[in-house]
């Protein structure tokens, strides 16, 4: 049992303001209120290729994420360690990631891939985000019987996580973009 | 404001190192905007933040949980240098 499902969102900034963005995400005081579910995000291991241009980076996030009573009973807690790889390529613009959990798998495999490119249609000024989330609850494991309602419950909160990711992004896009031009603090 | 719900964290928690993380993000986010987007990536930067940070890491993560995410690391980079040309 798998579910799946994808989302595209457009920014209406730059590439490079765009995945800047992204990397301070999880960062200030204020993004962390709204983006409660992350508790801890810490760099494991980066890389750059300093001929082409590409920087790999891997980080560790926990994430809180309770769900309802019967899985919790279950399951035994309500933290989840997920790990998420990250590639960008300088020089053709591309930057992609891919979060998975690496606890609860006995339970458990979710997976998003995101990617952030120059819209085909202003590459210079607007960024294309395509995100590709796969929930699939372990065929023989204890959740197994009830592992539509799981997912479903599960995609729910994506989405709903998802929502306040990019409401977030969108206000440092502002930030960065305010500083850009000038009110440097 | 910023440290209000430590008390929800698991004992795997990698708070004791948030102030060495603040200053290694900072100058990671700096480097990526104000160098890295800008062409200039002949060198990495932020050497010194990062080795105070890692070092701190290593002591407070757990190292199951840490071979955990290195195993998983390698197969998602992997993953990844593939569909670059797309």
């Amino acid at each position: 049992m798998v579910t799946g499902y994808k989302q595209e969102y457009v920014y209406k900034h730059p590439w490079e303001r765009v995945t800047s963005a992204s990397w301070r995400k999880f960062a200030d005081a204020e993004n962390k209120r709204i983006l409660s579910h992350i508790l801890e995000v810490d760099m494991l291991n980066h890389s750059l290729d300093s001929s082409n241009g590409i920087l790999r980076t891997t980080r560790a996030i926990t994430v809180h994420c309770p769900g309802p009573w019967f899985v919790r009973k279950i399951v035994g807690q309500d933290m989840c360690h997920c790990v998420e790889s990250t590639v960008v390529d300088a020089r053709s613009r591309s930057m992609q990631l891919i979060s998975k959990n690496i606890s609860l798998q006995k339970f458990i495999e979710v997976q998003e891939m995101t990617r952030y490119d120059p819209h085909p249609d202003n590459p210079a000024g607007w960024t294309l985000c395509r995100q590709e989330t796969s929930i699939r609850i372990k065929p023989f494991s204890a959740l197994a019987s009830m592992a539509e309602k799981v997912e479903q419950r599960c995609a729910e909160r994506f989405l709903q996580n998802s929502g306040k990711s990019k409401e977030v992004m969108e206000r440092i896009c502002k930030y960065l973009e305010a500083e850009s031009s000038g009110f440097s603090l | 404001m910023k440290e209000k719900k430590t008390s929800s964290k698991s004992s795997s928690s990698t708070s004791p190192c948030s102030h060495l993380r603040d200053a290694y993000n900072n100058c990671f986010n700096r480097w990526y905007s104000e160098k890295f987007m800008k062409g200039h990536w002949d060198k990495q930067e932020c050497v010194a933040e990062w080795q105070k940070y890692r070092a701190c890491l290593s002591q407070h993560l757990d190292d199951k949980l840490l071979s955990h995410f290195l195993e998983a690391e390698q197969i998602d980079q992997n993953h990844l240098s593939k569909p670059s040309n797309e």
